[in-house]
């Protein structure tokens, strides 16, 4: 259930924006930017959340209406093990401790899809959680810390789990359009595990970040799953990139693990923000295509 | 004299049908406004076929607010629906009232009838209170299902499948009055003990709901392995085991009240027995997931075709032939729509005061298409299914119908260039 504070948009005062290095961070803080909203962007190098002197700093650094958009996390790529599981729960642990010391008006927690089981057919934000991984318990996790922290000082806590992100800035080169939309643009074949028949839901990181920008505007809190309500196998997927971009070519492989599938009820998102709009995907790629096209200063490659 | 206290949707079909089979009826209703609508051969709801059969049966029914006047009955119904709270939970409150107020006017040997909606245990309840309260009291008191259906209750309750009574000891014999009353109507009577009776009207509506769930389960899936859901029902139908009356034509999840109400009541009972009833929590995510098929639709199809569509709508009530917009599917997809133009046309229903700025209300159904983007008609109305298609598209703006029933059947095929969704077959045209 996704309750609006706001019952108009109302610009933030200030964004506090932790992650801003990374894929996602970059990305909203571009967003705020560009609104015009006030904004502290604090990554790593600024502060890093890991160490004990954060919380402190933290706590000094928020402002009672300041929107706090908390995106920071050791992704899988740095480590899938129980210390960087840990090294996740410390940086939460710090956050909440600064909360609990300096509340803000409202915070977004930037989750995950992976807080749901992998073998979950349709998911809604209703599907119990079973996180299969330590990715997803630690975001899981993390919501629960949050939540009683933001309880305790009344402030509304707002979960934004989002499946599947792309985008030209992602920094983890993740199976899917980021990987595939790269190897097109080389040339390369794009090789999917088996036929590449799993199922999935792919966003593009402007709806995210838009999305994100509605809840700090609404000062929305609740939990809310970010996806289109349309998968496709990866099959599909690589044969739109490489019709797209008219180069590069899909290869299949001998499978491993099991096929599994991932489709989303967005019925909440869709009637919690009737403004929010989904970029299809063959026009998401398009895009990145084209930004790839400009970024690396090579006109052979033309999206269609 | 057979007497009905309380005169909702249940009370007002029941007292007149009883009347249509030559008994004298005093209905009883506290209300002195509804009494005197009713004096006047008028009704506070549609119901197909209801004013014509008070019409016909008028000088056997007399409408009253007085409620010592239920001395002269020799058998009484309680028939007040029950009303549910926001979470569809029965609040009997108002029944309890009924019945403590009525008693201290009915005669000594009057047959007490509890035809409201009740849970298990109700009407043993009732029967001990009374007891307790007047030990030389000789009313005997029974529960009888209802199986009232908005838009067809006057032929279900003339012409009853079968009645269901619930008594203290089913083996004993009903009071004559009673007996001649079940008796007038050609049925069968099953007698039972009480909390079997209350039981069984629950179990008829879970049967209904789980019929409900899975034909929307699998007309959802047929739509998306390209088959198509009105072809596999006709197969259904025929098959003994599941019957032609089988709940088979997809919608938009379970709404009016009743059927959500029993599921309430489950599930409470569940919970205290400590039985297993997680089925029933199934069947409710699955309801909200289909009534919120048609603002999918809208945001999958057409919001990337117009950013701000201007949205047309036929229907309110949540089926055709009532005016009851009771958990209506219209009204929850207009609370999704804030932002947009609709505009919205039924030819009975009118928008609540709740929702009255969240469309504009037309004056005809071919007024709502002029300059939509797309037309959403919510409730299966048979004079939708009869519009002038090619008027239709002459007003419009855009060309997109979603038609959740299916009531256009194949003539947007034929010749009309809409893009066309409908419950339990792929878009068409296919492409999409």
């Amino acid at each position: 259930m996704i309750r609006h504070h706001h019952t108009t948009r109302e610009q933030p005062d200030r964004v506090v924006l932790l992650g801003a290095k990374g894929f996602i961070g970059r990305s909203l803080a571009e967003y705020f930017a560009t609104a015009g909203t006030k904004m502290l962007a604090i990554s790593s190098a600024e502060i890093d959340l890991l160490l004990d002197s954060a919380a402190g700093k933290l706590q000094r650094l928020f402002q009672p209406s300041d929107v706090l958009i908390f995106c920071s996390a050791l992704t899988p790529d740095k480590g899938k093990d129980i210390r960087t599981f840990m090294k996740n729960l410390t940086m939460g642990e710090h956050v909440c401790a600064a909360l609990s010391k300096s509340a803000c008006s409202q915070v977004i927690y930037v989750s995950s899809d992976a807080v749901y089981g992998d073998d979950e057919a349709l998911i809604r934000e209703t599907t119990p959680c079973q996180p299969s991984s330590f990715h997803g318990l630690m975001h899981l996790a993390r919501e629960r810390m949050l939540q009683v922290t933001a309880d305790a000082v009344r402030v509304p806590l707002m979960c934004v789990r989002p499946t599947a992100v792309y985008g030209v800035q992602d920094t983890h080169n993740s199976y899917g359009p980021n990987r595939f939309v790269r190897a097109a643009c080389r040339g390369d074949q794009i090789g999917l595990f088996g036929a590449g028949e799993e199922q999935r839901d792919h966003l593009c990181i402007d709806d995210l970040v838009g999305l994100i920008g509605f809840c700090a505007m609404s000062r929305s809190s609740g939990t809310i799953n970010a996806a289109t309500g349309r998968s496709i196998s990866f099959d599909e997927l690589a044969k739109i990139v490489v019709s797209k971009a008219q180069r590069g070519a899909v290869a299949h492989s001998v499978r491993n693990g099991p096929i599994t599938h991932r489709h989303f009820d967005v019925s909440a998102l869709f009637k919690a923000f009737p403004e929010f709009r989904v970029t299809p995907l063959e026009t998401g790629i398009s895009n990145m295509l084209e930004k790839l096209m400009v970024s690396s200063g090579n006109p052979a490659i033309r999206a269609t | 004299m057979i007497g009905f206290v309380g005169l909702s949707h249940l009370g007002i079909v029941s007292s007149v049908a009883a009347a249509s089979r030559g008994f004298d009826v005093l209905a009883y209703d506290h209300n002195e406004a509804t009494v005197g609508t009713l004096r006047e051969g008028n009704l506070p709801f549609v119901e197909p076929g209801l004013r014509e059969l008070l019409e016909r049966n008028r000088e056997r029914l007399r409408f009253t607010s007085r409620l010592d006047e239920i001395r002269q009955c020799a058998l009484i119904f309680f028939s007040s629906d029950t009303p549910t709270n926001v979470d569809n939970e029965s609040d009997l409150r108002h029944l309890n009232r009924s019945i403590e107020e009525a008693i201290p006017h009915v005669s000594e040997h009057c047959i007490l009838v509890i035809l409201s909606q009740v849970s298990p245990g109700f009407t043993r309840g009732v029967r001990e209170r009374l007891q307790s309260q007047q030990p030389d009291r000789k009313s005997k008191v029974y529960c009888q299902v209802e199986t009232l259906v908005i838009g067809d209750a006057v032929r279900r309750a003339t012409h009853p499948e079968r009645f269901i009574v619930g008594a203290a000891d089913p083996c004993e014999g009903l009071g004559e009055v009673y007996r001649r009353f079940l008796e007038s109507f050609p049925c069968p009577v099953l007698r039972m003990r009480y909390e079997s009776a209350e039981l069984t009207k629950i179990a008829i509506n879970a049967f209904l709901v789980s019929s409900v769930s899975t034909t929307n389960m699998l007309a959802e899936l047929s739509a998306e392995i390209d088959a198509d859901w009105t072809e596999v029902a006709p197969a259904l139908r025929l098959d003994r085991r599941i019957g032609p009356y089988a709940y088979l034509s997809p919608g938009l999840g379970i709404a009016g009240g009743n059927l959500e109400r029993d599921l309430m009541a489950i599930r409470s009972m569940a919970r205290r027995n400590g039985t297993d009833a997680r089925l029933v929590d199934q069947w409710i995510e699955l309801s909200r997931y289909h009534c919120d098929w048609v603002i999918r639709t809208i945001h999958l199809n057409v919001l990337p075709e117009r950013s701000n569509p201007v949205i047309a709508i036929w229907g309110l009530p949540y089926k055709p032939n009532t005016d009851s917009t009771r958990n209506s599917p219209t009204l929850a997809l207009l609370s999704t729509l804030r932002g947009f133009e609709v505009k919205l046309y039924d030819p009975v229903a009118v928008l609540p005061p709740a929702y009255a700025s969240m469309a504009t209300q037309c004056g005809s159904a071919l007024e709502t298409c002029d300059q939509a983007d797309v037309l959403v008609i919510m409730t299966p109305w048979a004079e939708f299914g009869n519009a002038d298609l090619k008027r239709v598209e002459e007003a419009m703006r855009g060309r997109i119908i979603i038609d959740p029933f299916g009531i256009f059947g194949g003539k947007n095929e034929r010749g009309f260039g809409f893009s066309y969704f409908k419950l339990g077959a792929p878009p068409y045209p296919k492409s999409r």
